[in-house]
């Protein structure tokens, strides 16, 4: 019996002796995940012209009063709205078809995703400046065929970007749906039939029900994805369009003078959008799930 | 399914396509030739590889762009691998709130993870100031979701409490046996999650630029500076990224689907 | 004609000839089983009827009126599927409903029968849990409610038990025969196990490559198997040639094969006496294995012909491997195929 005892104590020991090997993880996450989230919520209530303050709204407050940080937040949801909208539908649309279809088509479409999910950034907005820039290859054709609507577009301009942003999206979010939409057995559409239901009744009472938790949290990401977005604005428009993400990188990086403490100020606004966006996403879910529960 | 649905299915995936591939293909094509000003483009040349393969300033980039995504990756699955092993096996407990931390850098992404690190470690003279060694961190960060769903899930399929016992029984110390039967076993997944890490550390502009010195460029930023000279020069070095960034998901998608076809096999035993 | 009426049906996917020149009847009110491997065609044959599949060639009649190209969900059918077809966001209730919301029916009435048909199928206590609550079985009979509760003229049942484990089964092909009695429903079941056939059907049609091998009443089936395909199918025949059987028994059995089943032949020490239309042989026992209340030996005969046959396990065995015996049989219950 005692030696048994001894055993066990050694064993305890050793046990938190364990803990030795879960410190390089808390090292990294403490050192460039959580000290540095918490000096910038604690920076943004600090004044950049007077160091000696430390608990001031002033940041906030100019935030929300200057037309150029309202113009950017604006513009940062207005094109992360539109880009997530418009990149689900057609991912939705993109997914039901790789649903509904099989063989060549399909391989094709999905290897073209996969192929254009990583093309985002610099690469994409130049891509972009290549084909309809001011002297790009589809405006250069459309010159000479004159056809208008081409002509008149200017990549330049937040109608350029969001173009873009909605070709980011379109690849991940349709890769995200893609595997939701296999969950759908082909028996629940064959029972609406038989029950008396058209295609419209089944994706109405049985598809998008089934399909929403999936398509909310989709949502989420887009909207992540395209509020965080920096290189495909930078490389189009550099500092001269306002946009989050641009805004917070000039106010510490940049040739004007900088103004980290805003930016930092900045940057909580940047994430309080972001988590209103995961509470309402959580609180959907929970709405659109409770079939699931066992 | 009705055949009307089919015809609209494969219009849809062929637009759908079609517009992805345009930009691509595109700018591809602009990259051979001299001259693209009507719709057929003359001159096929491969000068502007040529150019780019003989510049040092590209090299460099590209051995840069090598190192600053295999150091962090590798650092990243160390750190996740020692971590869950203890937490799953001895702490199980903990096992929520290292999940929480790990998935923190999915919300606040490259810009504000760059620029909160330069708060802190920017003004001070410490190793930690190094912009290397801010840069190394901030990329450990980024990568640290991919590379823990890509560890948990393998450990999940494996059942490794009960692979650990039986080594256990076998006389070896679970510390030992963790990393002479559980890691071979997850390698695949591990692969496939560092695959998705280099391609999203390759993609990197924004958290290079804000926190590297104007002497590390990686092909990100070798690409921006090359299209502000000529866009026939950046259009080679875009083309490089772009056949770089398919191979890795070539990798990817062939790793996953052996992996998928092994599950098969092995569950019709 | 027949309440159902199957004309020269043909099906061809590809380059697979599924249903080859198919004549199939169903009269009112009847359970009828198709009957047959995987693959034969038997499912692809209800899905032509619920109008999931089109038929490549051929006509169908339900009621009288021809419903070849009617779209399915004019047909007034009803169907269980294998396993997974109830909607998985809606409750038992939602449903059982589901099909009479689609008709407009009135609140109060919609509630009155869904209730009504629960009770019948037996999981009224169930009725606001969603399917991911549910085991497979209750999952299935609320799929056969939602299925009946709009009074199709037909019930089809592709396999509905094929996923559920052994004992429940059992109880749920009792059920299912008694609610199918109850309601008097026309229903047309599918299913690869013959066990499941013989408890159910008043009909069965047993399927071989697209074709109707046999039909006929369950005791039919059993006892008259048509081919050597229905022979090896049901039960558990003994199939030898008819040479090598005729050598062994000394009797002149016509056609390429024989079919005995094993409960016939009977196994004695002594001789038994020898009567008109007994076929008597004497062999050795190689083998035997218990099946609970039978045993079955092998026996090998003269020639190289060897028997399984059924004793009925009293309380010890009368003979191990390698007694002589005696194996007897009425030469009638012998078929020549």
């Amino acid at each position: 019996m005692e030696h048994k005892k001894v055993k066990l104590m050694t064993s305890r020991n050793t046990r938190y002796y364990y803990l030795l090997a879960l410190l390089p993880f808390v090292f990294l996450v403490v050192m460039y995940e959580l000290l540095p989230l918490i000096m910038l919520v604690i920076d943004s209530f600090g004044l950049d012209k007077k160091p000696e303050v430390r608990f001031s709204l002033e940041n906030y407050q100019k935030i929300f009063s200057t037309l150029s940080y309202q113009r950017a937040i604006e513009n940062s949801l207005k094109i992360t709205l539109i880009s997530t909208v418009v990149g689900i539908v057609i991912a939705f649309l993109g997914a039901r078809a790789a649903y509904t279809s099989r063989g060549k088509f399909r391989s094709v479409f999905l290897t073209v995703l996969n192929m254009t999910s990583n093309f985002a950034g610099v690469p994409l907005a130049f891509a972009y400046m290549i084909i309809l820039g001011n002297a790009g290859v589809i405006k250069q054709i459309a010159n000479m065929y004159g056809i208008g609507f081409i002509q008149n577009f200017d990549l330049y301009t937040s109608n350029g970007l969001t173009m873009m942003y909605i070709y980011f999206q379109i690849p991940l979010s349709t890769l995200l749906l893609i595997p939701a939409f296999n969950g759908i057995r082909q028996e629940w559409n064959e029972a609406n039939m038989l029950l008396g239901g058209t295609n419209t009744h089944f994706w109405m009472h049985v598809g998008i029900p089934v399909l929403l938790p999936s398509l909310f949290s989709t949502l989420s990401v887009l909207f992540a994805n395209a509020l965080c977005a920096y290189a495909t604005a930078y490389a189009l428009l550099m500092n001269n369009f306002s946009l989050l993400p641009v805004n917070i990188s000039a106010s510490f990086v940049g040739d004007i003078k900088t103004k980290p403490k805003l930016g930092a100020a900045l940057s909580v606004v940047m994430m309080l959008i972001m988590c209103v966006v995961i509470l309402i996403n959580n609180f959907i879910t929970k709405k659109t799930t409770k079939w699931e529960s066992r | 399914m009705r055949k009307g649905s089919k015809v609209s299915s494969n219009i849809i995936m062929t637009l759908v396509t079609v517009w992805l591939l345009i930009p691509l293909l595109a700018t591809i094509i602009y990259s051979l030739f001299e001259d693209w000003t009507g719709i057929i483009p003359h001159g096929f040349t491969l000068a502007n590889y040529q150019k780019i393969f003989t510049d040092t300033a590209f090299l460099t980039s590209m051995y840069q762009t090598l190192l600053v995504c295999v150091i962090p990756i590798v650092i990243t699955i160390l750190v996740v691998l020692l971590g869950l092993f203890v937490v799953t096996v001895y702490f199980p407990k903990l096992e929520k709130y290292m999940q929480i931390l790990c998935m923190i850098p999915y919300t606040i992404q490259g810009v504000i993870l760059s620029v909160s690190i330069l708060i802190l470690y920017a003004k001070g003279d410490t190793v930690l100031s190094g912009r290397m060694t801010m840069l190394i961190g901030a990329y450990c960060i980024i990568i640290l979701p991919h590379i823990y769903n890509g560890i948990r899930n393998g450990m999940r399929a494996i059942n490794m409490n009960m692979l650990l016992e039986a080594a256990e029984m076998l006389g070896e110390s679970k510390l030992k046996a963790f990393f002479k039967v559980i890691v071979p076993n997850i390698l695949t997944g591990i692969t496939v999650s560092s695959l998705l890490a280099v391609g999203l550390l390759f993609g990197d502009y924004v958290i290079i630029r804000n926190l590297s010195s104007s002497n590390v460029n990686n092909m990100q930023k070798f690409l921006y500076q090359a299209m502000k000279r000529s866009s026939a020069e950046a259009s080679a070095v875009f083309v490089v990224i772009m056949l770089i960034t398919f191979a890795i998901t070539a990798i990817v998608l062939t790793l996953q689907s052996r992996s998928t076809l092994e599950k098969i096999r092995n569950g019709g035993k | 004609m027949a309440y159902i009426h199957f004309e020269k049906i043909n099906k061809i996917f590809g380059t697979n000839h599924v249903l080859k020149d198919i004549d199939l009847d169903v009269e009112k009110g009847q359970l009828v089983t198709l009957l047959g491997p995987s693959g034969c065609g038997k499912s692809t044959l209800l899905r032509c009827l619920a109008g999931l599949e089109q038929v490549t060639d051929g006509h169908i009649y339900l009621d009288g009126q021809e419903i070849t190209d009617v779209v399915p969900r004019r047909r007034g059918i009803g169907m269980v599927f294998q396993q997974y077809s109830l909607f998985p966001n809606m409750n038992v209730r939602d449903n059982v409903a589901y099909g009479l919301k689609l008709k407009k029916l009135p609140k109060a009435e919609i509630n009155q029968k869904v209730e009504q048909m629960l009770d019948i199928v037996g999981l009224s206590e169930k009725i606001s849990q969603y399917p991911a609550q549910l085991s497979g079985g209750q999952q299935q009979r609320v799929a056969l409610a939602r299925a009946m509760v709009t009074a199709p003229k037909v019930l089809l049942l592709d396999e509905p038990l094929s996923a559920i484990d052994a004992l429940l089964r059992k109880n749920l092909q009792i059920e299912i025969r008694r609610i199918q009695q109850q309601l008097g429903i026309t229903t047309i079941f599918v299913t690869h196990d013959q066990d499941e056939a013989m408890v159910m059907s008043d009909m069965i049609h047993l399927f071989h490559e697209g074709k109707i091998e046999q039909s006929g009443t369950p005791e039919q089936i059993y006892t008259r198997p048509a081919t050597k395909f229905a022979a090896t199918f049901i039960g558990n025949y003994n199939l030898p040639t008819a040479a090598d059987f005729n050598r062994a028994f000394h009797t002149d059995i016509p056609g390429q094969d024989v079919a005995v089943r094993p409960e016939i032949v009977t196994l004695t020490k002594q001789a038994p006496k020898a009567e008109d239309g007994l076929l008597v042989a004497e062999g050795t026992i190689t083998s035997h294995i218990s099946h609970g209340n039978l045993i079955r030996f092998a026996v090998e005969f003269e020639g190289g012909l060897t028997l399984n046959a059924d004793v009925v396990y009293e309380n010890k065995l009368d003979f191990g491997e390698g007694d002589r015996v005696f194996a007897a049989m009425k030469k009638d219950l012998v078929i020549g195929l």
